[in-house]
């Protein structure tokens, strides 16, 4: 990938998305309400939801907005990253 | 719409991952060497992209929801380029624990396979319909707004009838799982609306209906012809 590329647009754009999510995850915007399946599966149905299982891998960092921020700015760089993998493998050379 | 571990039976669990898994290496195959690699960046900011617009719930009482992406993705990218990057973006969060690994191949069904196929033929029809009206680029906002939201609240169907498989979710709540879809369907819309907007103006190539596309062969749907293992070298002309 072409060095220009990086700082012309992934760059830019890796910073105004975790900019704009950590914004708003710590201006408390985020809705904090469930989400249309769980309203509908523990609230309407009545359906009791389990207690412990996995955590998440960043789990340990234990919860609140700050943390949100964090492992979501951890998030969007890791789908980054591993969909420039998966592409720049699937994509065909191009020869300047 | 993230389900997690420990509510369905593991038949349908298997299943859904069976069906996924069977979609996930199609599409693979599908768009192997069918773009070249100076747009990788892009379609990896687009990944980004839909994983941060999943992290903020935006409100609907009593409930919340959030962008899915998978009707703009089909359309931006085509439904096979689409499915990948919803695969790995419920992957990244399955690890989250924001829907389970287990019932990682029923989510990428709900949000991937199915939503992604079904947004671009209605999206794409959409098009064609309002192509003979109004310009190409009203047209495509229009109709990706237009099968997001119809998507998004047949999606919740779909995931409200695997919920049958749950003791105590009954009739009624599929019901209700769908109706309450239909409001956060509508931030879907807006989303994905606001979302195209920006690409159709500062990256329309990106857009695969557009007619100035660079990645119409990317998003070929039918006919498309699956390439060999050997790499094809595109020459640029300076």
């Amino acid at each position: 990938m072409e060095g220009n590329t990086w700082k012309r647009f992934v760059l830019p754009a890796l910073v105004f998305l975790i900019a704009v999510i950590s914004l708003l995850i710590l201006g408390g915007l985020a809705s904090e309400n469930p989400d249309g399946f769980e309203w509908a599966f523990f609230d309407f149905a009545g359906i009791q939801e389990s207690e412990g299982g996995f955590g998440g891998i960043l789990g340990f960092l234990g919860e609140g907005p700050l943390v949100d921020a964090v492992t979501g700015a951890i998030g969007i760089f890791l789908v980054l990253i591993i969909a420039l993998l998966l592409f720049r493998m699937t994509s065909r050379g191009t020869k300047a | 719409m993230h389900v997690p571990d420990g509510y369905l039976p593991i038949w349908l669990l298997l299943t859904m991952y069976a069906i996924s898994g069977a979609v996930a290496f199609y599409s693979i195959r599908r768009i192997n060497r069918k773009f070249d690699d100076r747009l990788v960046p892009y379609m990896g900011v687009l990944a980004a992209v839909i994983f941060a617009a999943q992290l903020v719930n935006f409100q609907v009482p009593p409930s919340s929801g959030h962008l899915v992406g998978s009707t703009l993705l089909a359309v931006m990218v085509g439904p096979f380029a689409g499915t990948l990057i919803m695969a790995l973006v419920l992957f990244v969060q399955a690890l989250y624990a924001d829907g389970g690994l287990l019932t990682y191949g029923l989510n990428l069904f709900n949000m991937g396979v199915f939503s992604c196929f079904l947004g671009w033929s209605l999206a794409f029809i959409m098009f064609r319909g309002l192509r003979k009206f109004t310009e190409e680029k009203k047209a495509v906002l229009v109709g990706t707004a237009f099968a997001a939201f119809v998507t998004t609240v047949l999606a919740a169907f779909v995931l409200g009838l695997e919920l049958l498989t749950v003791p105590g979710f009954n009739v009624l709540a599929v019901a209700a799982i769908t109706w309450i879809h239909v409001f956060i369907g509508i931030g879907e819309a807006i989303l994905t609306f606001v979302i195209l907007l920006y690409f159709v103006r500062a990256k329309p190539s990106l857009v695969s209906f557009l007619k100035d596309s660079e990645v119409k062969e990317l998003a070929v749907v039918v006919g498309g012809r699956e390439e060999g293992p050997q790499e094809r070298v595109t020459i640029i002309k300076s």
